[in-house]
């Protein structure tokens, strides 16, 4: 008796499930272009992403080209110079640590930059 | 199809294939924004949101172990996405609301705009979020309740109480037999 409750019950139970089965089935919805839209998305993404660290090593590199050339000379006179002039160089070179340290500034901004523009 | 789509994804992963990923986007793109759809109640925030799921779903994609259905895993990110969207809105609400402005438009509540308001749309505004997701899930989707847990990051016992909740909300409300599909 109680089995054939439970039987019951079970039916019952899904006989109620299928209809909220079919209550909550819906229409395939069509394409229409939605697939196509996502995928030219992410390859524009793809190339942002791809173009984006060597455009900033550009940026930066050409921004901090001139700084690093000079700070490069500074160095090798630095090799060469007697002890009373080192005490001097710092003053000399400090002016192109502040260009370098504003490159890669810069060169970190426009990555970040670049990827606020791709999200 | 679930090997089918286990290799559209090696491909995309391993070699960036947009277009083996735009197979997938077209197998179910039907599922996930009728998903979104039917949790948001609005037909174009729901398209919108499946825009940025498979967006994310694409970024994520190497995370998908391959061992649940595609699909399943595909609802997990929108659920996701639907969540953070959710979120940010009403980050935005308050800010507006701290600003002075009475925040209308942005409101993801559970919001038919059709006139039209089916039997469904019923039954899904008297469940909350959770359960609603859990139901379409279910429902909709046809997830079983170890997919729907692996969706949600809920153990299989809290789905099947959750969709036994919802069933006796809609029960209670609603004579389920006199309804017409929706």
């Amino acid at each position: 008796m109680t089995s054939k409750i439970i039987i019951m019950a079970e039916k019952l139970k899904d006989a109620e499930d299928r209809l909220l089965g079919a209550m909550f089935q819906a229409e395939s919805i069509a394409d229409n272009g939605f697939s196509k839209r996502v995928v030219t998305r992410i390859r524009r993404r793809l190339w942002l992403r791809r173009l984006a660290l060597p455009i900033a090593m550009f940026l930066g590199g050409s921004i901090a080209i001139k700084p690093i050339s000079q700070l490069s000379v500074a160095v090798s006179k630095l090799l060469t110079v007697i002890p009373m002039e080192l005490l001097e160089t710092p003053v000399a070179w400090m002016p192109q640590l502040q260009y370098v340290v504003l490159g890669a500034m810069l060169l970190v901004a426009s990555m970040l930059g670049i990827r606020m523009l791709e999200d | 199809m679930e090997g089918e789509d286990h290799y559209l994804v090696a491909l995309a992963v391993g070699s960036q294939d947009t277009a083996a990923f735009g197979e997938l986007i077209r197998r179910y793109q039907s599922q996930v924004r009728n998903f979104l759809r039917k949790l948001a109640g609005d037909v174009n925030m729901a398209d919108d949101l499946a825009q940025d799921c498979f967006l994310h779903a694409w970024n994520k994609l190497q995370t998908f172990s391959g061992r649940g259905s595609f699909i399943g895993w595909l609802l997990k990110v929108a659920y996701t996405t639907f969540l953070q969207s959710k979120r940010k809105s009403k980050r935005y609400a308050e800010v507006l609301d701290e600003a002075g402005y009475v925040a209308q438009t942005e409101s993801r509540s559970y919001t038919q705009t059709s006139n039209e308001i089916s039997d469904l749309d019923k039954f899904l505004a008297v469940l909350t979020e959770e359960e609603r997701a859990i139901m379409i899930m279910s429902y909709a989707c046809g997830l079983s309740h170890r997919e729907i847990g692996e969706a949600t990051g809920m153990p299989v016992g809290t789905i099947k109480s959750v969709i036994f909740r919802g069933k006796e909300k809609i029960r209670t409300r609603f004579d389920i037999k006199d309804h017409h599909h929706g």
